[in-house]
This record gives C-alpha cells, sequence and structure tokens, in this order.
C-alpha cells in the first residue's frame, strides 16, 4: 500500500499518513429492521473498480475525508471533506 | 587508514591480505581461495563467476551475517569470514557425495517421497541440515542496550534513477540541468556501471562521476538495491554497510518520475560441467582485471564468438594470459575436470585449461519495470525479453532497454540434456531435471518454476532464468515469446528481515511527573507508547511483592497516591456536545446534571465495548471525557466521525497533553486534599460522583470524586506545567498520614478486588455490556445511539459466555493472566486477570466462562502452573461490595 492521497487540506501525501475508515455507508435509520444493520454492520461491497471511501488524516491535519480510489489500481482520484467544500483532484498524466 | 595501506581479515581462522578497494572476494580471490561455496543440494564446488553479486557462487558469513556476497562486498580490517552450508570444510565437503546419489532424488522427489504421515517431520530436519543458506543472524535481543544496526529512511525526490553506470549518471545530470532533485541509487561501492573496468572508458567515467558528486541537487546512494517499485512510485532501497556507514537501512524513496538504467547482466550458457570452478562469465574475468588487477587464470579458453569474445581475448592477452582457442557456443561439449577446471572438450578436440570464460546471455535487468506492470517481449534479433508498455512516469534508459545487445546463442538451441549442465546453481537445478519436469506435464514457465524451484533461489533467476525459459521452449516446441517470463515480484534482490522490521523510531511518552517517580525510585513499565511506574522500590531491602503490598495498604488502611496522566482526556464543548454524547455513548449524558460524574461506555454497530472512561458535565455546554490510555485517538476520531454531516454545535478538543492527573485515595484522602484546596470536600458538600473545578494547592484544576481503586478519593487534573508542584504538595500535605505514591501493579490489584474490568483487558473485541456484566450502561429507552439496534437484540439473546468474579479455593495458587478454565480437561473458559488479594488473603480474579457456569457459588478449575486449581464464581466485589467506602 504506497498509493497517494491527495488530502484537501494538506495536499497529496502517502497512504502511510493516514488511517482507513471503509467504505462509504449508509447508516440505517433508527427502527430499521435487523436485515439493514446486519448489511450496515457486517456486509461489504470490496468493489473491484471505484469505490468511495473514508480516511481519517492522523499524521497531518486529522480530519476526516472521503476518497473515490480505483481499488484495481490503488489509486485515488479524488479526495474531498464530507462537507464537499474543498476537494482536490490529481494532477493530469496520472489517470 | 591511509589510502595505500594493506591491511587483512580472517578467513577460516587465516588472514587474508587485502587492497584498499578490494572486496572480500576479491581479496580472498588474490590470495589463491578458488572455492567460495559449496552448492545447495549436491554439494558441488562453486567460485567467483560473476564478480557483481548476481550469482549464488559467493554467499558467506561476514561477522555473523549469512549470505553476504563477499564478491562485491567491501573489505574491511578483521572482519571475520566463513564458509556456510559445509561439511567438515570447502574443500573436501562429505555431503559432496550426494551428487553421486542424485538419481535418487530427482527434482520434486520430497513431494513424491515423504507422502506417509510423520515421514516429514522425520527428515525434515536431515534434509534443512544438508540444503541451506548458513545461520540466521544473532536474535535483536542481543542487541539490547545499543541500537540495532539497521534503521528506515524517507526520502523524496524529483526524480530516482536507478543505476549508476553510463546512462544513469547522464539522467542524473540531465534532471539537475533542468532544475530537479535527484537521487542516484547505485548497487555497488563506486558509480561508473561498466565503464570503471573498461580501460578506454576511464576518462569518460571520471568526467561524469565527478560531476555527479559535486552536483548538490543529485544524492548519491551506493551500495544500494532498489528491490520494489510500488505504486505512485514509491521505491523499497535497501543500502548495505559500506565504508563510513556501519548501519543497513531501508530507504522509502517517492519520486515524482523514476528513471530506470539498471543495465544488463550476464546470464551462463549451458553446457556440462558448466558450473567447475574456473568457469567465469566474461564481465566478472573484465570486472576482476579491471577493478582489482587480478589475472583469473593463465591458460584461457573462450566460449562465444564476434566481438565481445574478440575483445575479451584482447584484455586478457594484455593482462598475461595465453588464450589457447575461441570456442563457439554451439561447438562446445563440455568443461573437464574434477572439481576445477583442467579443460574443454568440443566435439572433436579436447583443450587443455585452466579458466574458461563464457560470453554468456546478456539480459537485460529489467525486473523493477516487469514488478511496476510493464510487459516484457522476446526480440529474436536481441536474444532478450525487452521492457514494453512502461507505467506512466517511469522511463528507462541505456542497456536496459536493449539498445546494444545481440544474441549470444541463437534460441531456443538445442541444449544438452544432462545432469551436470546447471541451469540454476542456486538450487542445482540441471536443464535434466526440468527435461524430466516437463515430461510429468509441467511445461507452463509458471508451474516449471515452482515445480522445479528453477529461479526461486539467492539470485532470483538471475543466472537462470533465460536459460530455463530456453530449455522450456525447445522441449516444448514453442517460441522463447512464446514460452514467456515467469513473474516479477518484489523484494528483489532479498533483503535481511532485520532491515525491514529493525530501527524503527520508536516514541515514547512521559508524563509530567516522571522526574518526580525517578527521584522516588520508581520501577518502570511499558504501557502502549507510555512510560509507566510499576511500583516504588521504596525500600531497597524489599522485593517487589512487598513494595506492592505496602503500597496497597496505604490506600487501603491511610492515603495513596498514582500518577494517572496517561488517561485520555478530551473537552467537549458547544451547544450540541451533550446531544453528541447522548448520540455516541451507550449511556445518557444530556440530561447529566452540572457538577456530575458518569461512568461512560462506547460501543459499535454490532453492541461490542469499544472504551470506557467517565463524562463529567463542568458546566452547560462544557464535558469533560476520560478514556483508556490505549484508546484516545481512536475516541477522538470516533467523536469526530460521528460528527460530520450533523451540522451541530459541537467543539472537540484532545488536551491529554496539556494535563497532568492524580488520583489521590484513601480514607485519609479527604484530609489531605483539604489542606491544599479550599473547596468543601466535605461528604455531602462534594458526593461521590461528582466534580467540582477550583484551585489546588494554587493551581486550577478539575477534581472528579470518582472510585476505581474502591477507596474514597479524587482525581485531579491541573496544567501539565503544574503537575509536579501539585504532586509534591500532596506528598508533601500527606505526610501526617504516612501518604504513599503507588504505580501501576497496586492500582490493579486495587480495582481487582473491586472487579472494575479494563476495557482490552478483561473485554476483548467480542465484549457486549450483557455478557460483560454491566447492563446498566446501556440505555435502551434513548431514541437512537450507536449499537442500541444490536444491543436491543442482545438484550434479549442468552449470553454464550459471561464475565464473571472468581476466588481461589487454594489460597497459594494465583492463575496468570490468560490461563484456561477448563472442566473435565476441556477448555470453557479463561482468566483475564487475576491477582493476590491482601483483604481476602487468597487469588481473586475476572474471566470469561460459558454462561452455564457463571451461577454464584459454581466451582470452576483454573489451571496454575499447568494443573487445575479450585476456584468459586463470585458475582459481588471481593471488597466493599456494598461501595459504603466509596461514599464515606
Amino acid at each position: 500500500m504506497s498509493f497517494r492521497i491527495p488530502c484537501p487540506q494538506c495536499g497529496e501525501r502517502s497512504a502511510y499518513e493516514f488511517r482507513f475508515g471503509g467504505e462509504v455507508l449508509t447508516r440505517p435509520q433508527a427502527g430499521a429492521d435487523d436485515d439493514a444493520w446486519y448489511h450496515y454492520s457486517f456486509v461489504r461491497r470490496n468493489e473491484m473498480g471505484i469505490q468511495t471511501e473514508w480516511w481519517y488524516h492522523r499524521f497531518g491535519c486529522r480530519q476526516w475525508l472521503q476518497a473515490v480510489r480505483d481499488t484495481r489500481a490503488n489509486r485515488v482520484i479524488r479526495a474531498y471533506f464530507p462537507d464537499g467544500k474543498e476537494q482536490t483532484d490529481l494532477g493530469t498524466g496520472e489517470s | 587508514m591511509r589510502a595505500n595501506e594493506r591491511f587483512s581479515f580472517f578467513f577460516k581462522g587465516k588472514l587474508i591480505e587485502a587492497r584498499p578497494g578490494d572486496s572480500i572476494g576479491a581479496a580472498m580471490f588474490r590470495a589463491g581461495v578458488r572455492v567460495f561455496t559449496r552448492s545447495f543440494k549436491h554439494h558441488r564446488p562453486r567460485g567467483l563467476m560473476c564478480v557483481a553479486g548476481n550469482c549464488p557462487n559467493c554467499l558467506m558469513n561476514v561477522d555473523g551475517v549469512p549470505s553476504v556476497r563477499v564478491c562485491t562486498a567491501p573489505a574491511r580490517p578483521n572482519v571475520r569470514v566463513t564458509p556456510q552450508n559445509v561439511f567438515p570444510s570447502l574443500d573436501f565437503d562429505v555431503l559432496a557425495a550426494s551428487q553421486k546419489f542424485d538419481w535418487l532424488m530427482p527434482v520434486g522427489w520430497y513431494y513424491k517421497t515423504f507422502t506417509s504421515r510423520g515421514a516429514w517431520k522425520r527428515v525434515e530436519p536431515w534434509i534443512r541440515k544438508a540444503a541451506g543458506l548458513g545461520e540466521p543472524p544473532p536474535a535483536m535481543a542481543e542487541f539490547a542496550g545499543e541500537a540495532p544496526p539497521y534503521e528506515h529512511r524517507y526520502i523524496h525526490s524529483d526524480v530516482a534513477i536507478i543505476g549508476g553506470g553510463p546512462a544513469g549518471l547522464s539522467a542524473a545530470l540531465d534532471a539537475s540541468q533542468q532544475g530537479l532533485r535527484a537521487v542516484l541509487i547505485d548497487d555497488q561501492t563506486q558509480l561508473g556501471g561498466h565503464l570503471r573496468f573498461t580501460p578506454s572508458e576511464a576518462e569518460r567515467r571520471d568526467r561524469l562521476v565527478e560531476k555527479v558528486l559535486a552536483d548538490e541537487k543529485i544524492e548519491v546512494l551506493s551500495r544500494s538495491h532498489c528491490f520494489g517499485l510500488y505504486e505512485d512510485r514509491l521505491l523499497g532501497v535497501v543500502q548495505l554497510p559500506c565504508e563510513g556507514r556501519e548501519i543497513e537501512s531501508v530507504a522509502h524513496v517517492r519520486a515524482e518520475r523514476v528513471v530506470i538504467a539498471t543495465g544488463v547482466f550476464e546470464a551462463p550458457l549451458l553446457f556440462e560441467n558448466n558450473d567447475l570452478v574456473g568457469v567465469m562469465l566474461s564481465s566478472g574475468v573484465e570486472r576482476l582485471i579491471g577493478l582489482y588487477g587480478i589475472v583469473p587464470g593463465s591458460r584461457t579458453v573462450i566460449v562465444g564468438e564476434g566481438p565481445r569474445a574478440e575483445r575479451i581475448a584482447a584484455l586478457l592477452r594484455d593482462a598475461g594470459s595465453e588464450v589457447a582457442a575461441t570456442v563457439r557456443p554451439d561447438q562446445v561439449v563440455s568443461a573437464s575436470g574434477s572439481g576445477r577446471v583442467n579443460g574443454l572438450r568440443t566435439a572433436d578436440a579436447r583443450i587443455a585449461c585452466d579458466l574458461i570464460v563464457v560470453c554468456g546471455h546478456r539480459v537485460p535487468n529489467a525486473g523493477l519495470l516487469h514488478q511496476a506492470g510493464a510487459g516484457l517481449e522476446w526480440t529474436d534479433e536481441k536474444g532478450a525479453f525487452l521492457p514494453t508498455r512502461l507505467p506512466p512516469n517511469v522511463e528507462a534508459v541505456g542497456d536496459v532497454t536493449g539498445d546494444d545487445l545481440s544474441p549470444a546463442v541463437a534460441a531456443p538451441p538445442a541444449y544438452p540434456v544432462s545432469k551436470r549442465c546447471y541451469t540454476c546453481y542456486c538450487e542445482d537445478v540441471t536443464t535434466a531435471d526440468l527435461s524430466a519436469a516437463i515430461g510429468e506435464g509441467f511445461n507452463e514457465i509458471e508451474t516449471l518454476k515452482r515445480y522445479t524451484t528453477v529461479s526461486m533461489g539467492p539470485c532470483q533467476g538471475r543466472m537462470c532464468q533465460i536459460s530455463a525459459i530456453g530449455v522450456c521452449a525447445n522441449e516444448t516446441g514453442r517460441s522463447m515469446g512464446e514460452t514467456g517470463v515467469t513473474t516479477s515480484r518484489p523484494p528483489n534482490p532479498s533483503v535481511s528481515l532485520g532491515a525491514l522490521a529493525g530501527g524503527a523510531h520508536t516514541p515514547v511518552r512521559r508524563s509530567p511527573l516522571h522526574h518526580e517517580h525517578e527521584a522516588l525510585g520508581v520501577v518502570w513499565m511499558n504501557m502502549g507508547e507510555w512510560k509507566r511506574p510499576r511500583y516504588y522500590a521504596s525500600d531497597p531491602s524489599l522485593g517487589e511483592r512487598e513494595c506492592i503490598e505496602r503500597e496497597y495498604r496505604a490506600v487501603r488502611e491511610r492515603a495513596g497516591v498514582v500518577d494517572v496522566g496517561p488517561l485520555g482526556k478530551i473537552e467537549v464543548t458547544g451547544r450540541d456536545a451533550g446531544r453528541l454524547l447522548d448520540k455516541v455513548y451507550t449511556h445518557r449524558f444530556g440530561n447529566l446534571p452540572i457538577g456530575r460524574v458518569r461512568y461512560a461506555v462506547i460501543c459499535d454497530e454490532t453492541g461490542t465495548i469499544l472504551d470506557d472512561g467517565t463524562i463529567s458535565r463542568l458546566a452547560d455546554e462544557h464535558y469533560f471525557l476520560t478514556t483508556t490510555t490505549g484508546n484516545l485517538e481512536f475516541v477522538v476520531q470516533w467523536l469526530e466521525w460521528w460528527l460530520i454531516d450533523t451540522g451541530w454545535d459541537v467543539h472537540i478538543a484532545n488536551v491529554t497533553g496539556g494535563r497532568s492527573s492524580i488520583n489521590v485515595a484513601g480514607p485519609k484522602a479527604r484530609e489531605v486534599l483539604s489542606a491544599l484546596t479550599d473547596i468543601d470536600l466535605g461528604t455531602d458538600a462534594f458526593k461521590y460522583m461528582a466534580c467540582r473545578q477550583g484551585e489546588v494547592a494554587g493551581v486550577p484544576a478539575i477534581l472528579l470524586r470518582i472510585g476505581f481503586t474502591g477507596e474514597m478519593g479524587w482525581e485531579v487534573h491541573v496544567p501539565a506545567d503544574y503537575g509536579a508542584h501539585v504532586w509534591k504538595s500532596v506528598l508533601e500535605a500527606g505526610r501526617p498520614y504516612d501518604i504513599r505514591p503507588f504505580g501501576v501493579e497496586t492500582q490493579r490489584v486495587l480495582r481487582l478486588e473491586k472487579k472494575h474490568v479494563i476495557i482490552g483487558v478483561d473485554t476483548d473485541a467480542l465484549s457486549n455490556p450483557y455478557e460483560a456484566d454491566m447492563p446498566w450502561v446501556t440505555k435502551l429507552d434513548k431514541p437512537d445511539f450507536i449499537g442500541k439496534a444490536s444491543l436491543e437484540t442482545l438484550q434479549s439473546t442468552p449470553a454464550g459466555e459471561r464475565l464473571i468474579g472468581f476466588t481461589m479455593l487454594d489460597a497459594g495458587r494465583i492463575p496468570e493472566d490468560g490461563a484456561s478454565i477448563v472442566r473435565d480437561g476441556e477448555p470453557v473458559g479463561r482468566v483475564t486477570s487475576a491477582r493476590y488479594s491482601f483483604v481476602n488473603k487468597t487469588g481473586v480474579g475476572l474471566g470469561w466462562v460459558k454462561a452455564e457456569l457463571a451461577q454464584e457459588g459454581q466451582e470452576i478449575m483454573v489451571r496454575v502452573d499447568g494443573e487445575p486449581v479450585r476456584a468459586r464464581v463470585q458475582h459481588a466485589a471481593f471488597y466493599d461490595p456494598a461501595g459504603d467506602r466509596l461514599r464515606m
């Protein structure tokens, strides 16, 4: 795991600096049935392709961000804060 | 050491003289050593062949480090060099007799032979002894006290260039001229690549090297092997010790652009006895002559043709060796000699000689490119697999691109299929073995590799891959391109485990009271990154247990004080602070009155306990949280995460490092603290589970009245800079009551007597609050919180296991943490904590058992020193079960 993540606050940094927070999921509403909770807690898409993930910049700005990663090439295409206000794209030539 | 001074080192107890600039192998060769190793399986004598650190023929133990390629390792004074995998010696190895019986051990023989149950177990130690690559180096533990000779470095650069030959040097200078920073990675001790041993190129080499070394924008890593090219151009580089640098380091090099200038290496040709001592590769001979002034033979036969053969012949003649003949590769039948070469046999003659120089395959060193996803395509007119389809921002320059190549032999040729015709020098795989394996159906290059282990030895296919592909192609009637190459994977070349593992920087965190503890004779323990007092060796005549008992009795009978600085401390403020805590913690906090403290547990969505601590409400919009030491970072991230997208007004601040925290506990704690503060600490004015802010010893403080130890006590949090002042003031104020500082070990006994759990010690990654016997922490009538759905289900599900307390019925026997709880010899549970309880005068503990054994008074068997010992389940705390002492 040696790819880089373009942190919207700190710039492009090694994935070593981040903690992985899993796929971006939607939490079921209170009172949802067991099946919904089961899927939310245990079932992951584990996409072969483009997926959106949580990352926490431990050794940087200490903020949670979301990154869009191509799991086949281990390349992060885009990263942004979850409020969507700031985002960075990798420069051209990467994809 | 002066520039021209000679020095010596030890080989098998004898002194070997070396000249400055010598490699260990070169000095040994000059001193007359010819046999350097015994081969892996057949124990055949092997000598210098490539002199470039590629082949496995010179692996030796140097000062305890196994498998050093001595042909390139710089000689240093007084090092001790010993051969490996020989019995009893290099020159006479009894196991060499094994080659007479190699028909008994065809390739794959151990897969087929040792198939019965237990057979492999019996023979494995013998096979390991006979085959192998030396002894492991001393364990890291033996470096105790001194820094291990390893380190990790991180280098960021615009351009990384691998290979210090003419192409690499030029690429570095080009980059520098464009204003870019470059790091140049070269595996030899000196830059220059093949120019170093090509006399006509000496001037060009000096000019290039001088410019590179003078250039401040170029960083040179010598004796450094790039073993992996990873995603986004991260290079793994191992830098071996050399003059002026004793440490072996792994450099993580990140570059915007990577230039591969790794050139070519030479691989042997196939003929019978091609592994005899005295059969050398042409580039090895060029290195011995050009770098070390050593002429390796007096009468030479050259196997090769064209300009390369002519050039090497001229070089040898100039150096004073007689060139008896130059033979085309397809005319060679075998090398002759017993152990050492004494001639070369062709179809119609035998030519006497003491050196055979093979102009072998020149193979582009493209493994890194292949690893990184580039293709390798066979090109007939070059006689090589050439790199294609390079990954983005990676380029190849110089010989590795195949610019200057021509085939050594037409491929695939009709190879001799002989037991003495070695394809793989590392693992003694012959053309006969390959042919047999192909006959058995392993006719794809990847399966052939796995079955025969060809290309899986220390040289990682450098010597054998091209010829193994040739044999496979020839035997299966396919072309070289159709046969294809095996996959390249990092690490290549090999990296010592010590270099990968060792030397990483381990941060140490010290409490603001660190020096106070030292002054009191502390015995430290490591807890995560923290140094914490285990206990205080307050009286040199007392042992650990007596010291702990004294600390314990001070707390139970008078007063004690413990440093709880490593506790995680978080301030949560803002209008919606209570809402966030209600969402994340299982208990209710929005309704917590100001000035009150509540025990707090975090569960995940599956209802598993993640952390615990206390939450105090200091003001309407101001909460003060404590967490376990190890989970602090996690809890901060968890709170931040659940805050996302809520739009709530909450601010989360980790204040752990900014606060010094102590716990003053014991029946006299009130008297001790009252001397230092104006806050009314009276039974009713400052109740159990209350909190106040005020001054202690003149310092602003947060006081929490909580009872982890089971005694009346206050946790006092003050600004870190004033921690030592407050600590000393408490000890001074407590002097009339004979107060004692106590350590983690005493605290563990105290809390265990109260059955207070430690999350992560007494619970694990599957524990939920119901099984952990704390159902009261969950408030399922809250509208929604993390884990609620699962906890609702768990509440009505019968528990599989339960966390119980137990007392030992045999007072002298204390189980270790982690001991098993058994019934009829089968495990039915495990101990998580157990200590000797000074009040109960027997062992007490916490543990998990199957739910049906969790009844009050149930007798269970706990293993102590390997035998079951009786214990009894007890639900109430072992000390003050009603909690009266907490509320005094």
